[in-house]
């Protein structure tokens, strides 16, 4: 039973962790964007308006949980959690400190691309059960995006499990040198731009395009299954930054006891920091642009890399 | 009954539902749904048995790849506005004793054997499987192949019907 027992708190802790970042990530994401338009951002409520995301979350819970009259009930309700909870389980194989990683699996990197792919899923019957054609436009963009930048995301993490012969996380992070930085620049670059359309964030939101689509697969929610698409956004920036901060750029490595967990956490700080600073500062691409970046562009510089990656290894 | 044990027959409950949902929901969408819980309870059964690798590229090609490209297509076609196209087949009665005759191979080929531990040795990494499909079970992985161009066919013999 305990294995089970375990699972449980792990998924309560993973939930907790993403309400939180969830909660510092909408916070940071309005100063931010409010520091790049000359704006102040939320600043009534607690020092640096710190606040103000409690009480705009107390506000959801408490507002109505509306589900349309033509909408597929069961699958509208379900569909907030079946994008959710994928994004919550890759946080399971992020390497947080030396030796520790909450699923030690043989398959750790894999995992992590192919446990989020399900949310798309959620992401389609969103779209499709609200009965609304805003919707499914919506889910639809989203499932072309998000399988497109998928396999670009993929390529771009190959260049680990070649250098360190492994899948295993803490293998990896065994096997990683500094050198590894310089020599996955490409990749990094190419994982960024893919996490983003991955979490359908600007410039990739054509799932959303509040302004054309009105938040499009997720049009008709309301209140606290509202929240849950949120949280799933930002979780999955957080996850992807996290991974990204620990792979890429060495996470906790060189550093001794708390002060290692801690510099991930700050380099990771920094990648979402960049990650909204992207959305604010680029227009909405159009879909013709999106799938010619995933395919023409991003797909054959996570090759390049993978083969400039192969080309060192014999030299090791 | 060991907590083992209870998750297989979790598994094995969420798989059944998944498949009679595939085959007797009414909207396309729910079959849609249906299948995909019991591609993910499968992935479910392969992590059971020790086989991770199999259990995640299952979700990744399955869940994340194929499910996704059949959802997909549904939003895609034009949906009738007269409802649902009456579905039936001129084979119920040879199809039933296709599944029950498998049914019973099933059973009786498991019957000394219910799984009763997660481990049975079988492969779990990717450097194993690879292993163990060029080498021992070659047979089976080519008979396995097969299958699947017997399916192809199959479903060309399917759709290409209707035009002749």
């Amino acid at each position: 039973m305990s294995a089970l027992a375990w699972g449980a708190v792990w998924g309560l802790a993973a939930g907790l962790v993403i309400a939180l970042a969830a909660l510092i990530g909408v916070w940071g994401e309005r100063k931010v964007a409010g520091r790049i338009q000359m704006r102040i951002g939320p600043q009534e409520l607690g020092p640096f308006g710190l606040l103000q995301t409690l009480s705009d979350t107390v506000k959801l819970v408490l507002k109505e949980d509306i589900t349309p009259r033509a909408a597929d009930v069961r699958v509208f309700r379900a569909a907030p959690l079946i994008v959710f909870a994928p994004i919550a389980m890759s946080f399971a194989v992020v390497p947080y400190a030396a030796g520790f990683v909450p699923l030690n699996t043989s398959v750790g990197l894999l995992f992590f691309m192919a446990v989020p792919a399900i949310s798309v899923i959620g992401v389609l019957l969103a779209g499709w059960s609200s009965r609304n054609t805003y919707a499914t436009i919506g889910g639809l963009r989203a499932a072309a995006q998000m399988i497109s930048y998928e396999l670009s995301r993929t390529l771009s993490i190959l260049p680990f499990v070649l250098l360190a012969g492994s899948m295993r996380p803490l293998e990896v992070m065994d096997a990683w040198r500094w050198w590894w930085i310089p020599l996955t620049a490409i990749g990094f670059v190419v994982y960024l731009i893919s996490s983003i359309a991955e979490v359908n964030r600007g410039p990739f939101d054509l799932p959303e395009a509040e302004s054309e689509l009105v938040a499009g697969y997720f049009a008709d929610y309301s209140g606290i299954r509202w929240a849950i698409f949120m949280m799933a956004e930002y979780g999955g920036m957080v996850v992807a930054a996290l991974f990204a901060a620990a792979f890429f750029f060495g996470g906790y490595l060189g550093l001794p006891g708390v002060l290692g967990p801690i510099a991930l956490i700050l380099k990771a700080t920094a990648i979402v920091v960049l990650m909204i600073w992207v959305k604010w500062t680029f227009p909405r691409m159009r879909p013709d642009q999106l799938m010619k970046t995933a395919w023409k562009v991003l797909t054959p510089m996570a090759l390049v890399q993978l083969v400039i990656v192969g080309a060192v290894i014999p030299w090791l | 009954m060991t907590v083992a044990s209870l998750i297989f027959i979790l598994l094995g409950a969420v798989a059944t539902i998944g498949a009679v949902m595939t085959v007797f929901a009414r909207d396309v969408t729910r079959m849609a749904i249906g299948l995909g819980t019991f591609l993910v309870a499968v992935a479910g059964f392969f992590v059971y048995w020790g086989a991770t690798f199999l259990g995640v590229a299952q979700l990744f090609v399955y869940v994340g790849g194929v499910l996704v490209l059949v959802l997909f297509a549904i939003m895609l076609v034009h949906r009738n506005p007269e409802g649902s196209p009456h579905l039936e087949t001129r084979h119920d009665v040879s199809a039933l004793a296709v599944a029950g005759g498998l049914f019973i191979m099933v059973v009786m080929a498991l019957r000394d054997d219910v799984p009763a531990s997660v481990d049975q040795g079988i492969s779990s990494g990717p450097q194993e499987l690879a292993e163990a499909f060029l080498g021992p079970m070659l047979t089976h992985f080519e008979i396995g192949g097969v299958l699947l161009l017997a399916v192809l066919v199959a479903v060309v013999v399917i759709v290409g019907g209707e035009e002749r």
